[in-house]
């Protein structure tokens, strides 16, 4: 939570206030040295040295960390967008597969039924021509039978 | 002078290495509803009929069961060959 809350500060700082601190930094650092030659005022600059140079710090690492954290903003983004092409692609390759399906389906199921309609038009004349032997019933039954078992 | 350009430097490549991006994949799709029932098993005649029209029925019901779980199995590679080129693509 604490992380979230530092990366959301910083995420929404501009890039440029770091070289401004590190910047602000130098010329305060430069100035304590100067100052440091006056003696009245000798005593502060040693306090405003530390603090500047600890600036300075600060303003580097932030821009560093700051100058990838937009190179990988932008690769982010790059990637944001390569993902949405191909999940719309993914999304178009299921639906185009879908309507193979239900094609084929229908195709299968006509030609079934067109069969059937065949078999209807000489039942009569074939059932009154050939009686099937129980035992030819078992062996074509024993033959459909799943080998491995019923079906889960 | 020197020493506080070196420190700069040093500071900042390690301001560099301490941001790590997040990381980004596309989440495998769902597979059509169709493709995910079973195959049924073949039908059976009934043992009581002596008829070949009854006979002949279960055995056209049943090739088209082959082809309905042949074409399931054909849709399957289909689906998998073209959703993995997708997804290989994004890497």
């Amino acid at each position: 939570m604490f992380n979230w809350l530092i990366e959301q500060a910083l995420g929404h700082l501009p890039v440029w206030l770091w070289p401004a601190v590190a910047g602000a930094g130098t010329a305060v650092y430069f100035l304590a040295h100067l100052l440091s030659n006056f003696p009245n005022v000798k005593p502060y600059a040693i306090f405003i040295k530390p603090a500047a140079f600890l600036t300075i710090i600060l303003g580097v690492f932030m821009y560093g960390g700051a100058g990838v954290t937009e190179i990988l903003q932008a690769q982010i983004k790059e990637q944001e967008a390569k993902i949405a092409v191909a999940q719309q692609a993914s999304s178009d390759a299921n639906t185009n597969i879908q309507t193979k399906i239900v094609t084929k389906t229908k195709v299968i199921h006509d030609t079934q039924v067109v069969y059937q309609e065949k078999i209807k038009e000489v039942e009569k004349k074939i059932d009154a021509d050939c009686k099937i032997d129980p035992e030819a019933i078992s062996i074509l039954n024993g033959a459909a039978k799943n080998p491995l078992g019923a079906t889960k | 002078m020197k020493k506080l350009l070196v420190v700069s430097l040093i500071v900042f490549l390690s301001g560099c290495s301490s941001v790590t991006g997040p990381k980004m994949s596309m989440t495998w799709p769902d597979t059509p509803p169709d493709l995910k029932t079973a195959c049924p098993d073949l039908g059976q005649v009934d043992t009581n009929t002596t008829k070949l029209s009854d006979a002949l029925n279960v055995i056209t019901a049943n090739y088209s069961q082959y082809y309905l779980c042949k074409d399931k199995v054909d849709n399957w590679l289909d689906w998998y060959n073209a959703q993995q080129k997708i997804f290989n693509s994004v890497k």
